[in-house]
């Protein structure tokens, strides 16, 4: 079977400025694929070429097999979007609304409306622009996922939505995957990208940098490792030798109670073959954070043992580039 | 097509109401006032007082019979300004306001080609006109008997036809402005253009016979330099600006169809 979404050297450029430079990426059926990168990297401008919205400059599209920017509201049908600002500034209702883009895109099920309303707890009949932007959030999920699409496309999709209703809708990404259709979705936080990709691809200033499963990117994480031996300053000289031998064991310190930290950005076979020769009374190994693992493969630096700090100083530096790119 | 054509029409019924409320209320502000202003013959020693290129800018120079006083005031003047006003809103409104917002991203992105969308619009935009010219012509109608105009109904129902035309050409061109980029101001400007241009091309070209070559370029002068109300509309003009208005509203389709949406 066919990719949902192929996309090969895509090339796009508003007047002389170049933004996006060579795409490539698939997206096989039944899958989820996450699109992460920083504010400005040309994740929104790629899914609008996927939906003919504009027109790429060069390169090859085919999204359920055929070309969008020839085969028009046919293959929109086939697709559900939900677009990355999502202003409604109108006076009618909701489900006026809903019910008009279900006129343009339809048909949906009798009763879907209502059911995915009642799920994300959205009310129906208020007048859009009165709505909390969580609310119109929501009505824009509605629009993307009721008429059960081949193939969803949401840019941002959880952005102002609460924590409770994330889950919800990571609920609704699992349904369409299990029922065997496909979802791209964008982000520029990897962690509500973990949860329901099986695949992320990294863009930065208009390219991908890395695609890679979360599998892989989990097992390219860097994890923080703790360990507590029995007392004695031979046992702790001996473990810190031992320890920074093992490839991929990084900034090797002992803390001020005696305890061993250190980050592991690789297979953690060696490691526990080292441990095992030590005589560890507790191991801490953290879950992986993926976030750390995606500005590695930004290009950045590895861990400094504080995963937390440098998280928000470099997400911060990439978000100025960005920036500056754009 | 139709979808998008009957929101377009249903969802503005607050909008389409005002306008027609303040048409009405033109209508019964200065139609009345004609037996007692122009009957007794006050109003032409006035008008003679005046000078004559104030009483020209005014288009006031026919206001000796009803048909005539029904054309400069009501239908050359504050019935302008209003409708004007209104189509072109509606026409810059049309894909410029939407794109702006950022939901004509939306919609393209549902079963919709961009040129049903634009057709979509369009038709709403002239139904709604039509809708506001009729409601003028009834309040004309209606006022006939009692404010002394002695109209001829039917000399004003082609005449209405006409001036539809020339509200529509201005929307047009408003929706083509705000297709050509996105933008709402674009519209509005291009329709005022077409519409205070037609206007002040008119005023200044009837003052002398060096300015007459302007008023060639004035719909405005298309439609009223025949004096449509009472010598019955210029069928001529009339079909021209209706060909205007399709071709400014097809441009509109072909130009938003040929861009990138929403940046």
């Amino acid at each position: 079977m066919s990719s949902s979404i192929s996309v090969d050297s895509l090339h796009k450029s508003f007047a002389r400025n170049e933004v996006l430079h060579g795409l490539s990426f698939e997206l096989p059926p039944g899958s989820v694929l996450g699109l992460i990168g920083p504010n400005g990297a040309g994740k929104t401008t790629t899914l609008r070429c996927l939906l003919d919205i504009i027109r790429p400059s060069s390169g090859t599209l085919r999204v359920l097999g055929e070309d969008p920017r020839h085969s028009g509201p046919e293959l929109r049908r086939r697709i559900g979007y939900l677009p990355g600002e999502l202003i409604l500034e109108s006076r009618v209702t909701g489900r006026r609304l809903l019910n008009h883009f279900a006129a343009l895109s339809g048909p949906v099920k009798r009763g879907r409306i209502e059911e995915l309303a009642e799920r994300l707890a959205v009310p129906l009949d208020k007048q859009v622009r009165e709505l909390s932007k969580g609310n119109k959030q929501k009505l824009g999920l509605i629009q993307a996922f009721m008429h059960d699409p081949e193939l969803l496309v949401l840019d941002e999709p959880t952005s102002g939505l609460d924590p409770l209703l994330q889950q919800e809708f990571l609920a609704m990404v699992a349904e369409v995957r299990n029922d065997g259709r496909s979802v791209l979705l964008s982000s520029h936080v990897l962690s509500e990208l973990q949860q329901s990709a099986d695949r992320v691809a990294i863009l930065r200033a208009g390219t991908i940098v890395a695609n890679a499963s979360v599998d892989e990117l989990r097992a390219n994480a860097v994890r923080k490792l703790r360990v507590r031996l029995e007392d004695g300053q031979e046992a702790l000289d001996d473990a810190t030798r031992r320890l920074s031998a093992v490839p991929g064991v990084d900034g090797l310190r002992t803390l001020p109670d005696g305890q061993l930290e250190a980050s592991v950005h690789d297979g953690i076979r060696p490691l526990l073959t080292a441990l095992a020769a030590l005589p560890v009374t507790d191991v801490v190994l953290e879950e992986p954070d993926l976030e750390e693992a995606v500005l590695t493969l930004y290009g950045t630096n590895h861990g400094n043992g504080h995963p937390a700090t440098a998280t928000g100083h470099r997400t911060r530096r990439l978000e100025r580039h960005a920036r500056k790119e754009s | 097509m139709w979808e998008i054509f009957t929101r377009g029409v249903v969802d503005s019924w607050r909008a389409t109401l005002t306008w027609a409320v303040g048409l009405v209320a033109a209508a019964a502000l200065y139609l009345p006032l004609f037996p007692s202003m122009v009957g007794n013959g006050q109003m032409q020693q006035m008008l003679n007082s005046l000078p004559s290129q104030l009483v020209k800018t005014l288009n006031y120079d026919q206001l000796g019979n009803g048909a005539g006083y029904t054309q400069s005031t009501l239908f050359g003047l504050l019935g302008f300004l209003l409708l004007s006003m209104a189509t072109i809103a509606w026409g810059a409104s049309a894909v410029g306001s939407d794109e702006e917002s950022g939901i004509l991203e939306l919609t393209l992105a549902h079963g919709v080609t961009r040129v049903q969308l634009v057709a979509g619009r369009a038709l709403a935009i002239l139904a709604r006109l039509f809708l506001l010219v009729l409601v003028m012509y009834c309040a004309v109608a209606v006022l006939n008997g009692p404010s002394q105009l002695s109209l001829n109904l039917g000399t004003v129902a082609g005449a209405a036809l006409g001036y539809a035309g020339l509200m529509a050409l201005s929307s047009a061109a408003a929706l083509l402005g705000g297709a050509l980029r996105g933008r709402r101001v674009h519209g509005l400007m291009l329709g005022a253009a077409v519409s205070v241009a037609g206007y002040v091309f008119n005023a200044v070209g009837r003052q002398s016979d060096s300015a007459k070559w302007l008023l060639n370029f004035s719909p405005y002068h298309w439609f009223f330099g025949a004096n449509p109300f009472s010598n019955g509309v210029d069928w001529g003009a009339c079909i021209g600006m209706w060909v205007g208005t399709i071709v400014l509203m097809a441009l509109a389709a072909v130009v938003l169809r040929a861009r990138d949406v929403g940046r």
